[in-house]
């Protein structure tokens, strides 16, 4: 019966070739559209996770935007404490602790409300020295010394060696105001977080707000996908140590990212859905047309003893060899599309970014199956019908068919 | 023409027909194609059913092959009635029991002519080696083993027909069926193809109905049914089985 559905399918080559072409057609742009996706989501996993680690420790308050005060703060004891639990966990890289506060930052007569984020310099997990693109980065030692990103420093005309003062208030709600030397400009694929984000030593942070605890641990795994059960198993080990701190992973801590996730995967979706209908409704007339020309050839092979069910596997298998083989060609034709695309590397300023990557195509087997699978059950799908419709009429009057 | 060659071993009647009965319905009117028709085939019997076009031959060929059911009346297949079994069960026997010869052949294009013949054997989930030799077989008797190979578009009408026999044989059926089956040849073809039926009844005691209104088909009939308007108006026995 498959090689008989598969022969069938040389009957009108010039039919076949333009259904064929047509679902090709659909996989190969679905497959160009999952692999862009993919890339950017890849692009914009890596960013995240560069500005917040794999996962953060910190307060349930804090961490949700309810904190009054700074009782979230984790005094030294506990971050230890923290520290040696999280380490016991496989995959942890190593882990730093931040402080963030929120001041004013004034340099000559401009002043600007930024976030400054207190990390240990050279952590080896997380101190965004890797950013820098002018002067140099923070240096265990450092204490008076700022990282300002790069749209700020062109707003505020900061240069490494310029200063500027930071005002904030102390955990016991004094004014404190404190010198910055200007020693690196980094740069972030966020416009917002070169704008409103400073990074400054952890020691000045602490002496700034006057306290010697901080507000989170950071975790670094060794790889993203271990991040959803490190999460699980270390917040497992907080609450039986009594500790109440929460863990968050890196999706969770950037609304930014969750958004876009959902954007692109709405996207992709839509994408899909349109290709779907598209070879579904297509690729269901041309089938159609071509059952309804063997309606005599129906009645003999029905004559002969075929059974309903057996002809109806007859012809949804020739939707089936239909997809598969419009699905192959438009996997191959995406594949050098792709290949193309990443060769090629058309330069793209993703929204919301201040640099311009190369407009690249991740071809992961996801990426592949996914527009592949979608093809070949749309093309077979819209076999049924016409499939059906075939096993209805009766015999006699099927032999009649002209 | 092959005389005094009919199957002279008679058995039990494989396919009766009791009082068959068709309707058709044409816009509002409601036409009577067969009308009580009375019918039985016994085993190695070589009938041919005559008429006109319109007579009501090819509804009776539909009814006893059980690819249409009788408005009243009953198809009996070796003595069992037919009528209430599910359309699953009359596929079986049309498989196993019956073989199909056409007017235009119905051949599937896209298979060789060995594959056509193959195809009832599929059906019948017959084990490939068996297949392979039973349709070798089978082609040969119909002599063209040659041309196993060949597409229906690359063979003769009588080629085709040829075919189709092998296929309505290659299951060893209880019976076959054969619809006008030198319609569409010339008569030297048609002649080849009814001396083929002829000595397949002959030699393999096929049972063999074949409904015609080419005259020059008649002299092959053992018996020979006359149906005008729906009804059998006439039975003529030709030729008289040997003694066993």
């Amino acid at each position: 019966m498959a090689s008989l559905a598969l022969r069938n399918l040389s009957r009108n080559r010039r039919r076949t070739l333009l259904s064929a072409g047509i679902v090709a057609l659909g996989c190969a742009l679905s497959l160009v559209v999952l692999g862009f996706v993919e890339r950017s989501r890849a692009l914009i996993q890596e960013s995240t996770v560069q500005q917040f680690g794999n996962l953060q420790i910190a307060d349930p308050n804090l961490l949700d935007g309810r904190a009054e005060g700074f009782a979230y703060l984790i005094d030294p004891v506990r971050r230890v404490q923290v520290e040696e639990l999280v380490r016991a966990e496989r995959g942890v890289v190593g882990t730093t602790a931040q402080l963030s506060l929120s001041g004013l930052l004034a340099v000559r007569r401009t002043t600007a409300v930024v976030r400054a984020v207190g990390v240990v310099p050279e952590n080896g997990v997380l101190d965004y020295n890797d950013l820098v693109v002018e002067g140099r980065g923070l240096r265990p030692g450092d204490v008076g010394a700022v990282l300002v990103g790069r749209t700020l420093a062109e707003e505020l005309g900061l240069r490494p060696g310029d200063f500027l003062n930071l005002t904030a208030t102390t955990v016991a709600g004094a004014f404190n105001v404190s010198p910055l030397e200007v020693v690196g400009i980094f740069r972030f694929s966020s416009a917002e977080v070169e704008r409103a984000q400073v990074f400054v030593p952890l020691a000045f942070a602490q002496l700034l707000l006057a306290t010697d605890g901080v507000d989170r641990v950071v975790v670094r795994l060794d790889r993203l996908g271990r991040t959803w059960a490190a999460a699980r198993a270390i917040g497992a080990r907080l609450r039986a140590a009594g500790l109440a701190l929460e863990v968050r992973t890196w999706d969770v801590l950037s609304p930014f990212y969750r958004g876009l996730s959902a954007f692109f995967d709405l996207l992709f979706g839509f994408l899909v859905a349109a290709v779907f209908v598209l070879v579904f409704f297509v690729v269901l007339q041309i089938l159609t047309l071509s059952f309804l020309e063997r309606t005599r050839e129906v009645g003999t092979i029905r004559a002969l003893g075929t059974r309903r069910d057996e002809v109806f596997r007859l012809f949804v298998a020739e939707g089936l060899w239909l997809g598969l083989l419009g699905g192959g060609v438009g996997v191959l034709a995406g594949l050098g599309l792709s290949l193309l695309f990443n060769g090629v590397g058309i330069p793209w300023q993703p929204p919301g970014t201040v640099e311009a990557v190369a407009l690249g195509v991740d071809l992961t087997p996801a990426v592949v199956g996914i527009p592949w699978t979608v093809s070949v059950l749309s093309t077979a799908l819209s076999a049924v019908l016409p499939a059906y419709q075939a096993t209805r009429v009766s015999v006699a009057d099927a032999l009649r068919a002209v | 023409m092959r005389q005094g060659s009919f199957c002279y071993v008679k058995g039990a009647p494989v396919l009766e027909g009791r009082a068959l009965t068709k309707f058709y319905t044409l816009g509002k009117e409601r036409v009577r194609a067969l009308d009580r028709v009375d019918f039985t085939a016994v085993q190695g019997d070589f009938t041919v059913v005559n008429g006109p076009s319109g007579s009501g031959k090819s509804t009776l060929l539909n009814l006893l092959a059980l690819i249409d059911r009788p408005s009243e009346g009953e198809v009996l297949f070796d003595g069992q009635p037919t009528g209430s079994l599910p359309e699953r069960a009359l596929a079986a026997l049309r498989r196993e029991k019956i073989g199909l010869v056409f007017q235009t052949f119905n051949l599937i294009p896209v298979l060789s002519a060995a594959e056509n013949v193959e195809y009832p054997l599929l059906l019948t989930r017959t084990p490939r080696a068996e297949r392979r030799e039973r349709v070798r077989e089978v082609l040969a008797e119909v002599g063209l083993a040659d041309l196993a190979r060949r597409r229906p578009d690359e063979l003769s009408g009588g080629q085709r027909q040829r075919v189709a026999v092998a296929r309505a044989l290659v299951t060893q059926p209880r019976i076959v069926l054969a619809d006008e089956p030198t319609a569409n040849l010339d008569s030297a073809t048609g002649t080849q193809i009814m001396e083929l039926l002829r000595g397949l009844n002959g030699e393999h005691c096929v049972t063999f109905v074949v409904v015609t209104h080419d005259p020059a088909v008649i002299p092959y009939a053992e018996r020979v049914l006359t149906i005008r308007d729906g009804r059998i108006v006439g039975e003529e026995r030709r030729g008289e089985p040997r003694p066993a």
